[in-house]
Order: structure tokens, then C-alpha cells, then sequence
């Protein structure tokens, strides 16, 4: 029932039709679309949504946002095959990864539950089917599914001070590091103040300035071991053990779902006890980016990411520098980045 | 095995892709070399007990006798049209069902930790379904993955097997071929897929007891390697795309019973690691389907000292098997680009 109103908010954010229009008629050709970017989705969306969300989120108990990407599930390896849908130029195998995908996050609904969480909160990371990839029917009745795109600040739309803990399953690691099919967002490298984020990072970042600790995180052992770095001593549950950008040595899904139940409850349990802090980084944040090289090469994306409201020149061809006191300022700074790299 | 080299050699004729022409950097070649080191240096997780280490390929597997159904089609150009999803799909199950079977067989013998290393092409090496494999398993997916068929394998394993192997290039099995090569010998002594990857292993005291297959896959490997492993007779081969095939829970219950056999002896020491005398003289010969790039690619390779010793023919020198094993790695990779 509770989830019924926050479905009626998200098909009334204005901006997806226009937006869709677009890509369905896909034309190619230019001249191309130079529509602010904030026009479409930015600051105020993402208050929108976050204000929404609120709306859903009990006050009372604990309530657990779990986001669910793709690329660190259990056995998957390979892009191409496993992580988009056959309208996407993929495959019909990634059907059953979807499946991978609900059961990981039901695991970890199961585990937190059995902790003493009360809310859980799933929402949607990986972009392959256009954010909708967990499976609605089979998803833990309980939960709260925030799926489809464009919606603001990708992985943590609607992410609001009510939440207690973060949660992340299907995790892959950072861009550069030695993960299968890892890469973050649009960018070679994004720092905070110095401090490599991988996406899960990048998250921990806007929740933490809520006060919301990052508390679990799956995927293989390059992710599991980059994040514990990166964030402290969270739970992490290793799924496979990487061989190359596209080869690993799996573990059985079953013994997988077993994992992340067990680490789900000790998360929420050492959260509980206050043991799991959020992340927290010295104000003002001075973000450095550098984009993908195949962005860098486009003229178009460049001097666009360059114009953005408050971006610096970072030094570098295709690196920014963007200084701000609010998390949330970042996050609206990557989904018009993110905007803009995807643009025809 | 069916190596992604071949998949991959249509794509050497294709023109290279914007950006791709120049050559890398030295900074990025160090770049390469450090990972490709980071890779080689991994294990697969550590678990306590009898170790065992499954390579389960698809061409001597129990029933298949058709490229249609071993190829998922998405390998390459020169694939697409080989395969039958429909058919790979059916035939996916039927292995992972096979697999499950040594496991359990050498489960009842004993043996306590299960590494199952995907050991066929098809797909990009992703053949056995995860969700149907024996939950105990740990399972090596993808590519590229280090010493494609031994990924992973060192000391702490009790023993190797192989499962639904295929025979050598050139001899009358079914789907018989050899990673990237005509012709592939050591010291002299040919050998097959199985017999290379035995000479990997058996440098890290790992011995061979258990190899599925046609009839003259099991009579070449016996030659090759010595006896001293369990057979399995899957089928038998008529033609290169035709065998005499059993009824596939039988060829589950020989595995069964042919797995805990093979357990039982490697606990008692009656199996050897196959080994050859040192140094290795290794003289093989790239595919002659192969368009002329790629010999002169291999020629190029600088990682490796190799002599040139005919039209295709290479030999390389080496104490260590596991440096021959990099190297069909890398002539895979150089295919690949």
C-alpha cells in the first residue's frame, strides 16, 4: 500500500516525455541537443524526489536503502552477454541475471530483517535496461522499488535523512582498477578532496552528509577491497575473484544469497550499535574529475562539462575541478554530467 | 577447448577502429604489464580438504557431435552462423549436469573443495549455468583469463580432471582441434589440449585422474600422458560431426563412478604428474586457416624468445611449462587484437 503513492509521484515528474521522445525518434544527426541540462533534471528534481520519498519513509524503526547494480553480481562476467537486454544489442541470457539481481536484494531484505530493520528501500543502479531490472513480482513484498530513467542522482534518488543505512549489492569496482567491467559513471577518475570515490563512494559521499553510513557492500574482490579502503571498516561480501576485466572465479549463487544474508544482519546489527559510521569529509569539497577518454575527444561533451555552472578547468584536457560545501551539490553536478555525456 | 583465436581471427581482417592505430606508449605497456602480472599472480579462494580442479569443455561431452551445439554464436563473425541457440541452450544444462556428477562422485570419495574451471569457448567461456552448478563449486567464467584452462590451479589441488575433452588437431574425433595449432609438440611428443595443460599442472606436482571423452581422444591422451587416469567413454566418434553416444544419465553415472575412482587413487599415490625432461623444445604450428596477420604478429612478439622455423612454425625454449602456457595466451591475445 505504502508503495502505491510514491508510483502515482514518479510518473508525474515532468521531464522523462520530452526526453524520450527524443531518443525514440533518433535521428542522429546535428545540430545537437544544447537544452540546459537543468532543465531537464537537476536541482530541483532531486529535491523533488527527495521530498517524495520522505513522504514513504517511516520515522519510526529502521529503514535500510539498498541499491541494486549489476556488473558485481554473482557469476557475472561479461557486458556484452550478461548485462544488456536484447533491445540494448545484448543477449537473452541477461533474463536470468535480472533474476540474480531480485534474489541478491531479497537475500539482503532477508538478513537486515532478521536484524530488526523495518523498511527496505530498493533502488535501482544499473543503467543496461534503463534502471529496471529487478524484477517487480518477485521482489520482496515488503519493499519499496524506485525503478526507471531519468531519475536524479542515478544511485541515491530520494535518499532522505529518515534512512538509517545504505546498502549496495552487485557492486563493481572503480574505474581503472583491476574489476570485471569496472569503470564510475562518466569519469576515468573523481576524487574528493583527494580521495578516490568509486560509485559506491560516490553514494556513501551523499549519504554521509545526511548521516547515513554505507554499511554493506558486494561485488568482487577488487570492489570489496577498494571500498573498504575508501570507507572504512563496512561489511562487504567478496562474490567472485577477478581474473580479468572479464573472467572471475564465481561462487555458487546459493552460497552467495547464504553470504549476503549473514552480513546483511551483522550490518544492520553493528549499525545499530552504532559501530558503522557515515562518511564524512572536511567542508568546503574540492572535487576533481577527468572524464573518459572517449569523452575527452568529443569537443561537444568537453566545452558542455566545462560550462556547467561552477566547474573549474582541472589542469588537464577533459579533467575539472568544482568546489562546493554540499554533497548534494555534487550529486547534481554528476546527473548533469551524466545528462549530458548521454545526450544524442 | 574452441579457442577464441580462432573466433577472434576474422577480426584481424576488419580495419582497426579510430584511435586503435597507433602503437601504445611505453608508460601504457607497463600499464598492461603490471596487470597482466596482478592476474597471473591471483588464486582462486583457499578452501579446506581434498582439493579438486574440473575442466569441463563441451566437444567430448556425452551426446554432442554438432558445432551448432557447442556455439552460442556470439564469438565472432565466422560463428554466428554455427550455432543453434536453441540447441547450445539444451546443451549448456547437459553439461553443468555432467559436471555435478564428478563432483558428486569425487564428494563420495572424499574430496572436499570443487574448482570448476570453464574450459570451452562457446559464449566467451560462460557454458555451465551458475545456478544449476553444484553449490559447493567455485566456478572460473569469462575471458581472457590466465592459462585459459588451468586458470587459477597451484599445489593446494589433489588432483585435475577433465571432462567432455575433444581430441588433437588432425586426428579423426569428433570436433577435433587444438587451441590455435595444426601441430603442437614438446620435446617431440605431441600433444593434445589435455596433455599440454597436464604438463602446466604436473610442473606444480597436480595430477591428471579423470578424462572424459570420445574413443580417440582417450587412446591419444593415454599415449600422451600414460594410463594412469580414469577413463570415460562418452561416445564414440564415426565421423567429425557423427559418434555412436550413450544415453546421458549413463554418461552421469560412469562420471559418477569414474570420479570417485579417480579420487580414491589419487588419495593412495597410484597417479604420477605427467612431467617431460627440461628444457622444453616447443615447435608448433599456427592454423593454416589463419589469415597471414597473425603469423606475423606471433613473429613480432617480444615477450617470449621465439625462433621462426618455417612458414608458420615457431619454437620456443623454455624450463618453465607455465611460460609456455602464457604464451598461448598470448598468441590468443594477439589473434584477439
Amino acid at each position: 500500500m505504502r508503495a502505491l503513492p510514491l508510483a502515482a509521484a514518479l510518473t508525474i515528474l515532468p521531464m522523462p516525455l520530452a526526453a524520450q521522445g527524443q531518443a525514440a525518434a533518433a535521428p542522429p544527426a546535428p545540430p545537437r541537443d544544447t537544452t540546459p541540462p537543468g532543465a531537464y533534471f537537476g536541482v530541483t528534481e532531486y529535491r523533488l524526489a527527495r521530498e517524495k520519498l520522505t513522504l514513504d519513509t517511516d520515522t519510526r524503526g529502521f529503514t535500510v536503502y539498498i541499491i541494486g547494480d549489476m556488473e558485481g553480481l554473482a557469476s557475472v562476467v561479461r557486458n556484452a552477454t550478461e548485462m544488456r537486454p536484447v533491445d540494448r544489442g545484448g543477449t537473452p541470457q541477461h533474463e536470468r541475471f535480472r533474476q540474480e539481481l531480485t534474489d541478491e536484494v531479497n537475500a539482503v531484505i532477508a538478513g537486515a530483517r532478521a536484524a530488526g530493520a523495518t523498511q527496505f528501500i530498493v533502488n535501482e543502479g544499473h543503467g543496461g535496461t534503463l534502471f529496471r531490472n529487478v524484477l517487480p513480482d518477485e521482489l520482496d513484498p515488503a519493499a519499496i522499488l524506485i525503478r526507471g530513467y531519468p531519475k536524479p542522482i542515478v544511485m541515491s534518488t530520494g535518499l532522505n535523512p529518515r534512512v538509517d543505512a545504505m546498502m549496495i549489492v552487485g557492486a563493481h569496482a572503480n574505474a581503472g582498477s583491476p574489476g570485471v567491467i569496472s569503470h564510475s559513471f562518466a569519469f576515468d577518475s573523481f576524487t574528493v578532496n583527494g580521495r578516490q570515490l568509486n560509485e559506491t563512494g560516490i553514494a556513501a559521499f551523499i549519504g554521509g552528509e545526511m548521516g547515513i553510513p554505507m554499511i554493506l557492500a558486494a561485488g568482487d574482490d577488487a570492489l570489496t577491497s577498494e571500498t573498504r579502503e575508501m570507507l572504512g571498516p563496512l561489511e562487504t561480501v567478496t562474490v567472485k575473484t577477478v581474473f580479468s576485466g572479464s573472467a572471475a572465479a564465481a561462487l555458487s549463487p546459493a552460497r552467495v544469497h547464504g553470504l549476503l544474508r549473514a552480513a546483511a544482519a551483522r550490518a544492520v546489527r553493528r549499525a545499530r550499535a552504532g559501530q558503522l559510521r557515515p562518511l564524512v569529509l572536511e567542508k568546503p569539497y574540492h572535487v576533481r574529475l577527468c572524464l573518459r577518454r572517449g569523452y575527452v575527444r568529443d569537443d561537444w561533451i568537453r566545452t558542455t562539462v566545462g560550462r556547467l555552472p561552477g566547474v573549474a578547468d582541472g589542469g588537464s584536457p577533459g579533467c575539472f575541478a568544482y568546489t562546493t560545501s554540499s554533497a548534494e551539490e555534487v550529486g547534481n553536478l554528476l546527473n548533469e554530467i551524466e545528462w549530458t555525456v548521454l545526450k544524442p | 577447448m574452441r579457442t577464441p583465436a580462432l573466433i577472434l581471427a576474422a577480426l584481424v581482417a576488419a580495419p582497426p577502429l579510430a584511435g586503435q592505430g597507433q602503437a601504445p606508449s611505453p608508460a601504457q605497456q607497463a600499464a598492461v604489464r603490471a596487470r597482466q602480472e596482478l592476474f597471473r599472480a591471483k588464486r582462486v579462494p583457499r578452501e579446506a580438504g581434498f582439493r579438486v580442479f574440473i575442466v569441463p569443455d563441451m566437444e567430448g561431452m556425452g551426446s554432442a557431435v554438432d558445432i551448432h551445439e557447442v556455439i552460442a554464436g556470439n564469438e565472432g563473425e565466422r560463428y554466428r552462423t554455427l550455432t543453434s541457440p536453441d540447441y547450445w541452450d539444451r546443451f549448456r544444462l547437459l553439461l553443468t549436469k555432467e559436471v555435478n556428477a564428478t563432483i558428486a562422485g569425487a564428494r563420495t570419495a572424499g574430496a572436499r573443495s570443487f574448482v570448476v574451471n570453464e574450459g570451452h569457448g562457446g559464449n566467451m567461456f560462460a557454458n555451465v549455468l551458475p545456478w544449476d552448478l553444484d553449490t559447493a563449486a567455485i566456478l572460473v567464467r569469462g575471458f581472457p583469463k590466465p592459462l585459459v584452462m588451468v586458470t587459477g590451479i597451484d599445489s593446494t589441488f589433489g588432483t585435475l580432471m577433465f571432462t567432455g575433452a575433444h581430441a588433437n588437431a588432425g586426428s579423426p574425433g569428433v570436433m577435433a582441434h587444438n587451441f590455435a595449432f595444426d601441430s603442437f609438440t614438446v620435446n617431440g611428443k605431441k600433444l593434445n589440449e589435455v596433455g599440454i595443460n597436464a604438463l602446466i599442472a604436473g610442473e606444480m606436482g597436480v595430477s591428471v585422474s579423470l578424462v572424459s571423452g570420445d574413443d580417440v581422444l582417450l587412446a591419444e591422451t593415454r599415449e600422451m600422458i600414460g594410463g594412469d587416469f580414469v577413463p570415460v567413454l562418452t561416445k564414440r566418434a564415426v565421423g567429425r560431426m557423427a559418434a555412436i553416444t550413450y544415453s546421458p544419465a549413463r554418461v552421469r553415472s560412469m562420471l559418477r563412478t569414474a570420479a570417485a575412482e579417480a579420487v580414491r587413487r589419487e588419495m593412495r599415490g597410484q597417479i604420477r604428474p605427467f612431467t617431460m625432461a627440461r628444457p622444453y623444445r616447443v615447435d608448433f604450428t599456427l592454423r593454416a586457416s589463419y589469415p597471414d596477420s597473425v603469423v606475423t604478429a606471433v613473429a613480432g612478439l617480444t615477450d617470449f624468445k621465439l625462433e621462426q622455423t618455417g612458414a608458420r612454425s615457431f619454437r620456443l625454449v623454455t624450463d618453465s611449462a607455465r611460460e609456455m602456457g602464457y604464451l598461448l595466451d598470448t598468441i590468443e591475445q594477439v589473434v584477439l587484437r
